[in-house]
């Protein structure tokens, strides 16, 4: 079990119990994360899942892939730290992971 | 293929689509389906049916569930399966309507649904709240002081095919004939594929056609800044051919143009039938982005779906072979107690998270979900503002027949303004 911490737009940390290979998002929705939407249920098609990693954790992510940063480019309000949760899988590398919440997805 | 082996249809009295108390109420009939626990082979498609939540919802985003038979099957299995379905001998049809981003999946679909995503994302949709705005500022002043309107009629269905035709390109003056042809085309993938059907579908998309085809010449010829240009030069790039960018733009016309007239009218019936959640609207206009996704949870415009399984799988406990056919009940599934608690079957505008699934999900997730809801806020909110009290003036309004349409034919109400 690895730990993230989801940080929301007020500064409450809610820290959740990930499995090895689960998704960000879908740790989020299985807690009661409501901020992350996860409209398509982790497809990279709806892109209600952005979060914001912390900049402690940035350069520890693989790069998203050319799917994912284009659904970034538009969202809402997008900065170099955007990551859709769904992209995002728990491993060991990123145990205590910290992503902040935006106040809305859309 | 393997077919599913027959068993006795869903309990007689139960399930009956096409039915006019169906058309009325459709939910008695989900909660009997969800209460069975597995799905239920439905004979008249050779297709089980799908509607727990959790089971609609786990095939919905499971990519390996697919809409287009030909990812798995051989020629010979395609065109038995459409022939089963009447599909065949619709020349333009089957280039433009049976192909698409749709009814594709895999590379093909991804390919296809690059070239457009932008176009409906958060950030470009929100910039069309202007334009939306003002053409329903226009619309509800030409309605405000009639006293009585259809709302389906004079005001719901002269917004979506509008809004869509401006991102798309299409002239105002064009944009009513779009609707014509999207419900003839829509039509034909309810259940009862009669050859009188079969003809409208054909005709329209023939009709269609040749419109996209005038059109996407005058842009080539005086390129714009619409999606219609930018698909042209996606086209001129080697990344879509013109078979696929006549399809891509029917399917962006047609797609959201009657289930955002219909879930319109549901949501406005919805807030009519249970005044105290338009009271609580009015008293809070904050509530409207809660209250539209409730109006696609509660009444959701398009409510049936397929999709086969590439693999062997386990659905409800029940397993099935590679090739199952499934019909996901998005309605069914939006009204499911265990996803949405006792009050799953109450309008709550104010109901927070509404995970629901009026939009699918996977990577064939609502490509206009973004818009649909924009054009709903502006609608309502504007509404509100301008109209003191809004009644129902007939007793029971109709709601189309099918499965895999639901909103009311018509809505009339009485307006008072401001």
């Amino acid at each position: 079990m690895y730990r993230v911490i989801f940080v929301d737009a007020d500064g409450q940390a809610t820290e959740l119990a990930a499995n090895e290979g689960q998704s960000v998002m879908s740790v989020a929705v299985a807690n009661g994360i409501d901020q992350i939407l996860a409209e398509c249920g982790g497809s990279c098609a709806c892109g209600t899942c952005h979060c914001y990693v912390d900049e402690a954790w940035t350069g520890k992510l693989a790069a998203p892939d050319d799917s994912e940063q284009g659904m970034i480019e538009c969202l809402m309000n997008p900065t170099e730290r955007s990551r859709l949760t769904c992209q995002l899988k728990m491993s060991a590398a990123l145990d205590g992971l910290v992503v902040h919440l935006p106040r809305e997805q859309y | 293929m393997a077919t599913a082996t027959p068993k006795a249809s869903v309990s007689g009295a139960a399930f009956e689509p096409l039915s006019s108390a169906f058309a009325q109420n459709p939910y008695p009939a989900y909660a009997a389906l969800r209460d069975m626990g597995e799905p239920q082979f439905f004979p008249d498609f050779d297709m089980w049916l799908v509607s727990r939540f959790d089971d609609v919802a786990s095939i919905a985003r499971d990519n390996s569930m697919v809409r287009s038979p030909e990812f798995f099957m051989s020629a010979e299995e395609v065109h038995e399966q459409k022939r089963l379905q009447n599909w065949l001998d619709m020349p333009h049809h089957e280039r433009f309507v049976q192909f698409s981003m749709l009814d594709s999946d895999g590379e093909v679909h991804d390919r296809l649904r690059k070239q457009v995503f932008r176009e409906f994302t958060p950030a470009f949709i929100a910039r069309q709240r202007g334009m939306i705005q003002s053409f329903v500022d226009k619309l509800v002043d030409s309605l405000i002081d009639k006293g009585e309107i259809d709302f389906v009629e004079d005001l719901a269905s002269q917004v979506p095919g509008h809004i869509i035709g401006r991102v798309l390109g299409v002239p105002d003056e064009d944009c009513p004939q779009l609707r014509g042809w999207s419900e003839k085309v829509v039509q034909f993938f309810d259940i009862n594929r009669t050859d009188e059907r079969k003809a409208l579908a054909e005709q329209a998309t023939t009709e269609f056609y040749h419109y996209l085809q005038k059109l996407m010449a005058e842009r080539r010829a005086a390129p714009q800044e619409d999606l219609i240009t930018r698909l042209i030069a996606a086209q001129d790039a080697g990344h879509l051919n013109e078979d696929e960018l006549v399809s891509t733009c029917m399917l962006i016309l047609m797609a959201g143009h009657g289930s955002t007239i219909d879930v319109l009218g549901s949501g406005m019936h919805a807030l009519l039938r249970f005044p105290d959640q338009m009271e609580r609207l009015r008293q809070d206009p904050g509530l409207i982005h809660t209250a539209i996704q409730e109006m696609f949870r509660f009444e959701s415009p398009l409510p049936f779906f397929h999709r086969y399984s590439t693999t062997d799988c386990v659905v409800g406990g029940r397993a099935f072979p590679r090739g199952t056919k499934f019909g996901l009940l998005y309605g069914a599934a939006n009204r499911d107690p265990f996803a949405f608690g006792d009050d799953a079957g109450s309008f709550d505008v104010g109901r927070n998270p509404n995970r629901h699934l009026a939009f699918g999900g996977g990577a064939h997730f609502c490509l206009g979900n973004h818009l649909a809801r924009l054009d709903m806020e502006v609608i309502f909110t504007t509404l509100i503002k301008r109209l003191k009290s809004i009644s129902l003036a007939e007793a029971e309004p109709q709601y189309k027949p099918g499965l895999s349409v639901r909103g009311p034919k018509a809505l009339h109400l009485t307006l008072t303004p401001a």
